[in-house]
């Protein structure tokens, strides 16, 4: 008789080699432990383990043998014991109680099951502490450590224990909540949560004390008072988040909002000038669509998960990815999701920042746990979906070190039409049934939305996290785009993200005019959730769809032969009213139009920043092939290689240009997918941000931002009429009004660079409040802000399978730079990490740009272009010895300079909309023809010896490509 | 000529692998599992069963394992009946730990797993491009092949066989595929030509009779040229190495 089933694999693991040889110890040991809540006799033991082990590679212990077994590895002396804490997401416990039910069927049943990690280790207390920090993230997990032999005890004596969710067994009871209180009362229900009975908080709602007035004026008209579960819903509708307050807002003399009139406004600007049909559908689905072809649409969006990776890295980073892949399956009737792009900006990973959310206590995770972390959130949510992740980068900056951001992006594809109709159009009908299909409710995130809009302080609740399963949304993501979509068994459809069910409803009545929800329908994790829990809970894995009510048993029975749970919670109705009801009671009654529309909309107010000069830093002499190896080097531009090989990019088998090019494999700036097996067409995916640039000019940087997406598409060879960008602000302090003038600043150039390249914005996120407030290691209170950051994601269209690029000459090619070069290295890697030159920060000129790139897209499709590398960081010498290093072929470079400026500055500057591409020495002349009145300047050509070579007025100046490619893939320290 | 292609609770490379066996003149349809258990003799309709890539359960409790107990609850004695016909079967990647787990390869003695798929060496994901060559082996799935350059992406690729039946499964001629380097000579465990560690380099194994591969690296994924990284540089224009996998089991039935 026993409660767990532990097994260890006979050989050294990967997991175990790489924990040995961190902590420079041989003597540690991982065992894959299952807790029963129930005990288990001998017979079940033995089917049991045999069903989730595998006796070649591993062995069970017993009461028998695991003195035996254990001591034959080591003499251990302590153990850590690793168990998620009650209620967070336990994917393979899921796994192992379907294989017991599948086997066992009803012969065992009733029972609870937790996976636990046990590692054992001979050593000091001191390094299972240690490794115990590094293993476990205390807010989702408990740690227990305590010595081997009390170990052997538990195991003899079955006292392992499960952690089961305690909640209070109390019967539920309409919660009036009263708001004729003082000014001070009322904005402590916004600042901390509506009060329980016991006076503990619900933690924050986000809302301000003219909401909270507004509120109270509402149902002053209606004469009562409001409920709980109103109060929580209003929160999370208003949320920053979801309704997006300052973006809409009214700004300085901007009546209708930076949204309005700088990002949608672009947009309008350019279907008025464009007259095709391009755009299918803009900023109001999930995602934003674009013809691909005569039959199908493609769609992206972009969002971030940065408060719940800061607090949870894997959890968050999981999330974050499968989070936006139900955007794509949310957007229009269900597009299938065809590629995942990731950007993360990090804290030096090498790096001690010891900060603290409370004083000398509740620490910050250390720099490389979150960087390893997201790192690997996103590769489990992206590989276990099937998915393919090609595109991506990683950007360092100690300005991340309170709060990492976190892109995640989708992109999708939908056929025009299902069944005759329009597949971006949907609409809950009247009548229709509200049906919640896929994963449980539990406790999960509760709060998410309306504090992802606060910023990260001592009262950030810790519930706000959720951990992904990937495996439930591919079975959910499987039966609704291969059956029910094409088959056109429901009327529309969404995803639930943040505010859960109360937003994702919420939006899908406005379709219908307004919905009646019997929350005691919906499936819960476990007992004891209130119903305002219920309602606001950010449960992963779960979309909602308005079903006629002639369709709706075959549509649970469709979901529930595939293994996936659907519900019938509610109805949509005509009357525009928003009811939720648990157990009869009415517990919200709201009308449709304060729900949506209600909120206090805010007047801001900019000023213009103090600007922080970059610092001035002595420039270390140095030769010039020295300064290419510390710039290669450096994290911002060293190859993320490690990143890419753990993605899977090539499922699907749409892979056409892959994140690592050429022979010696160096890391892109864009990627292609090809995605139709009877179309030549290959979508082109690139992104940019230059949080580097933002405190110097914020237009600019912005302007950097497009130009670089968009540049990068160009160069892969997308079709310049078929370019779509998306933008993600993320902001700092977004109260104050130097930091919303450098909003205003960067969402100006956004509407000037593209209605400048035609280049529409069709979706876009905004993530306001990325501050971290807290002290450092000597109590000292400090406040650390992101730059802000603009990520431009772009996406485009290639018409065949012979305008796509590469970036590796061929021997004898003549190489050129398109794009003048200007003094422009402030702000970039060059100043700092080789030095200060006095120069200006880069400025695009989209003129000179859109020659530049109309020329090559003309050339390349003559096939006149051999290669090409867009120039960004780093500037020409790195696009060089990239190029050289890619192919694998020495490269000889004149330094005739122009413009009066030095070699340095020619090499490292980072002027944008410049090209670094490749000709055949044969078709220099049509070469020339086409860029007549266009700035280009030939640099060398391509030696095909085993050496990058300078050649100055006297002096010749080499560099091997082996020594390059060297420096050029280091690992990147604390990685 | 039919194929059954197999689907659910994570398996992901179902649409490419079935549409790599059309190409080459199979008609074919993608099963889900539940399907399949609820009326397996449908089986009887098909000539090929393929098990495609993914990530059933999620690699919970070890690659394959909780895919393969659910085949060895409710399907097993059919899955055997077809074998033991003239038809064939293939496990790629997720497929192939699948086929690992149910002992369906190398199947030297019955039933039980005889061989274990564990971790990579490197201890991480790898998704990257290998080369192997074909062992003079006797399957229909690998007949006229000499190297293939396909591509790898999995966490837990490394075969972990015992010394004594490692033996045997040489004696009898059962690796599939071996792991090579840029000298077309074995790999010997050296990365990343060899991408996990597998001793003696194997990337792929059958069973006696041939007529089942479990192989690690992905076919469908090297279908067409364009799949071949640095494509342009290259002269070939229709198919990559993967096609010939696939027309090899055309060939079997033509």
């Amino acid at each position: 008789m026993t409660n767990t089933i532990q097994i260890l694999s006979i050989e050294k693991t990967g997991k175990e080699s790489s924990l040995q040889k961190e902590h420079n110890n041989k003597s540690i040991k991982i065992i894959d432990g299952y807790f029963f809540s129930r005990n288990l006799d001998d017979q079940k033991f033995t089917k049991i383990s045999k069903l989730i082990s595998n006796d070649v590679s591993q062995t069970i212990l017993t009461k028998k043998n695991v003195n035996k077994v254990l001591s034959s590895y080591s003499n251990f002396n302590w153990v850590v014991e690793i168990k998620f804490l009650p209620g967070v997401t336990d994917n393979t416990a899921t796994t192992v109680k379907e294989i017991i039910k599948d086997n066992l069927k009803s012969s065992f049943k009733s029972f609870e099951l937790g996976s636990t990690k046990i590692i054992l280790i001979k050593g000091r207390k001191e390094d299972i502490t240690k490794i115990s920090k590094n293993e476990a993230n205390p807010l989702i997990q408990t740690i227990k450590i305590y010595p081997f032999k009390k170990y052997l005890k538990n195991f003899k004596k079955n006292q392992f224990k499960i952690e089961k969710v305690k909640l209070p067994k109390k019967k539920y009871s309409k919660k009036e909540i009263n708001l004729d209180i003082s000014d001070y009362h009322l904005s402590l229900i916004g600042k901390l949560g509506i009060e329980e009975n016991d006076k503990s908080r619900r933690g924050t709602l986000g809302l301000d004390l003219e909401s909270l007035k507004t509120i109270r004026n509402y149902f002053s008209t209606i004469k009562r008072k409001p409920t709980d579960v109103e109060i929580e819903t209003l929160a999370q509708t208003w949320s920053e988040h979801c309704k997006h307050k300052i973006f809409s807002a009214k700004i300085d003399d901007i009546q209708e909002g930076i949204f309005k009139k700088y990002i949608k406004g672009a947009t309008e600007k350019i279907i008025q000038l464009r007259k095709d049909n391009f755009c299918v559908s803009l900023f109001t689905d999930n995602a934003g669509g674009i013809e691909f072809n005569k039959d199908w649409i493609i769609c992206h969006k972009v969002e971030t998960h940065n408060t719940p990776s800061a607090l949870d890295p894997f959890g968050g980073a999981i999330t974050g990815i499968v989070g936006v892949n139900r955007d794509c399956l949310g957007f229009g009737k269900g597009a299938k999701p065809i590629a995942n792009t990731y950007a993360y900006y990090l804290a030096d990973p090498n790096k001690k920042y010891q900060l603290y959310r409370q004083k000398n206590k509740d620490p910050m995770l250390p720099a490389n746990f979150i960087a390893k972390g997201i790192i690997s959130g996103v590769r489990v949510g992206g590989n276990c979906s099937g998915i393919p992740t090609p595109q991506g980068n990683v950007y360092f900056d100690d300005r991340f070190a309170g709060k990492p951001l976190v892109f995640c992006g989708t992109v999708g594809i939908i056929p025009k039409k299902i069944k005759g109709k329009l597949s971006h159009k949907k609409k809950a009908n009247p009548g229709d049934i509200i049906l919640m299909a896929g994963g449980r409710v539990g406790k999960d995130g509760i709060h998410g939305a309306t504090f992802s809009s606060e910023e990260l302080d001592p009262n950030s609740p810790v519930s706000a996290v959720q951990i992904g399963d990937p495996i439930t949304q591919k079975k959910m993501s499987d039966v609704i785009i291969r059956e029910l979509r094409d088959e056109n068994l429901y009327s529309s459809i969404t995803d639930n993200g943040a505010g859960g069910l109360s937003s994702s409803i919420g939006e899908m009545a406005k379709e219908s005019g307004g919905f009646i929800v019997n929350l005691e329908k919906v499936p819960l994790k476990y007992n004891g959730l209130y119903p305002w829990e219920i309602w606001v809970s950010e449960s992963q894995e779960r979309m909602t769809l308005a079903v006629p009510p002639a369709n709706v048993k075959k549509v649970i029975n469709r979901f529930n032969a595939r293994g996936v749970e659907a519900t019938i919670i509610g109805k949509f109705i005509k009357k525009e009213k928003a009811i939720v009801k648990y157990n009869k009671t009415e517990i919200l009654n709201l009308d449709m139009e304060f729900l949506h529309e209600g909120y206090p909309k805010l007047n801001l107010k900019t000023s213009f920043p103090k600007i922080k000069k970059e610092k001035k830093k002595i420039i270390k002499k140095s030769s010039l092939i020295d300064k290419l190896h510390k710039l290669l080097s450096s994290p911002n531009i060293v190859s993320k290689e490690f990143i890419a090989t753990q993605y899977d990019h090539e499922v699907q088998a749409t892979s056409i240009i892959k994140p690592l090019q050429g022979e010696g494999r160096v890391f892109g700036n864009a990627t292609a997918i090809k995605p139709l097996f009877d179309d030549e067409k290959s979508i082109a995916l690139s992104q940019a941000a230059y949080p580097q640039y933002a405190e110097t000019n914020p237009y600019d940087m912005a302007g950097c931002s497009i130009d670089t997406a968009y540049k990068n598409l160009i160069v892969s060879g997308a079709n310049s009429k078929k370019i779509a960008i998306l933008d993600n602000f993320c902001w700092c302090s977004s109260d104050e009004p130097d930091r919303l003038y450098q909003l205003k600043e960067a969402a100006k150039a956004c509407y000037d660079y593209a209605v400048a390249y035609q280049t529409p914005f069709i979706s876009g996120k905004d993530s306001m409040f990325n501050d971290f407030k807290g002290f450092d290691k000597t109590g000292k209170s400090v406040k650390i802000s992101i730059p802000p950051t603009l990520l431009i994601s772009s996406i485009g269209v290639v018409d065949k399978i012979s305008h796509l690029t590469k970036m590796t000459p061929d021997e004898d090619d003549i190489l050129l730079v398109l794009g003048n070069t200007r003094n422009e290295l402030q702000d970039s890697v060059y100043s700092k990490i080789i030095g200060y030159e006095k120069a200006k920060n880069p400025v695009v000129n989209s003129k000179d740009a859109l020659r530049t790139y109309r020329n090559f897209e003309k050339a390349n499709k003559l096939g006149i272009i051999n290669s090409a590398i867009g120039i960004d960081l780093g500037g020409i010498g790195i696009a060089v010895t990239k190029m050289a290093i890619a192919s694998k072929k020495g490269l000889t470079i004149d330094l005739k300079l122009k413009n009066k400026i030095s070699v340095d500055q020619f090499l490292f500057s980072e002027t944008q909309s410049r090209i670094l591409v490749s000709l055949k020495k044969n078709k220099l002349a049509n070469f020339k023809k086409i860029f007549k009145g266009s700035d280009y300047t030939i640099i060398g050509k391509c030696t095909g010896s085993d050496v990058v070579e300078f050649k100055d007025n006297k002096k010749i100046i080499k560099g091997k490509i082996l020594d390059f490619a060297k420096s050029y893939k280091q690992n990147i320290k604390g990685l | 000529m039919n194929v059954l292609v197999l689907s659910g609770y994570g398996i992901n490379c179902e649409n490419e692998t079935l549409h790599a066996f059309e190409v080459v003149g199979f008609k074919g349809k993608i099963v889900h599992i539940n399907d399949l258990i609820q009326n397996p003799k449908q089986l009887n309709n098909y000539q090929v069963f393929a098990i495609p890539g993914g990530f059933s359960y999620g690699d919970d409790t070890g690659s394959g394992n909780a895919m393969a107990k659910k085949i060895l609850t409710n399907l097993y004695d059919q899955l055997i009946d077809f074998s033991l016909k003239d038809k064939l079967i293939i496990g790629i990647c997720n497929g192939c730990q699948i086929l690992i787990n149910l002992g369906l390869v190398p199947s030297l003695n019955k039933k039980d797993p005889e061989v274990a798929m564990i971790e990579n060496k490197s201890g991480s994901y790898e998704c990257r491009w290998v080369d192997v060559k074909v062992n003079n082996n006797k399957s229909p799935w690998l007949k006229n092949i000499s190297i293939l350059n396909l591509p790898v992406a999995h966490q837990e690729g490394q075969f972990m066989i015992p010394i004594n039946l490692l033996k045997s499964i040489k004696a009898n001629n059962l690796i599939g595929l071996q792991y090579i380097n840029n000298h077309k000579k074995l790999a010997k465990g050296q990365f990343p030509f060899n991408p996990n560690g597998s001793k003696d380099d194997i990337a792929a194994l059958t069973n006696q009779n041939g007529n089942i591969l479990a192989m690690m690296p992905h076919p469908e994924r090297a279908f067409y040229h364009y799949h071949v990284p640095n494509w342009q540089n290259s002269t070939s224009k229709k198919f990559g190495d993967g096609y010939k996998i696939f027309m090899n089991a055309k060939k079997f039935f033509a």
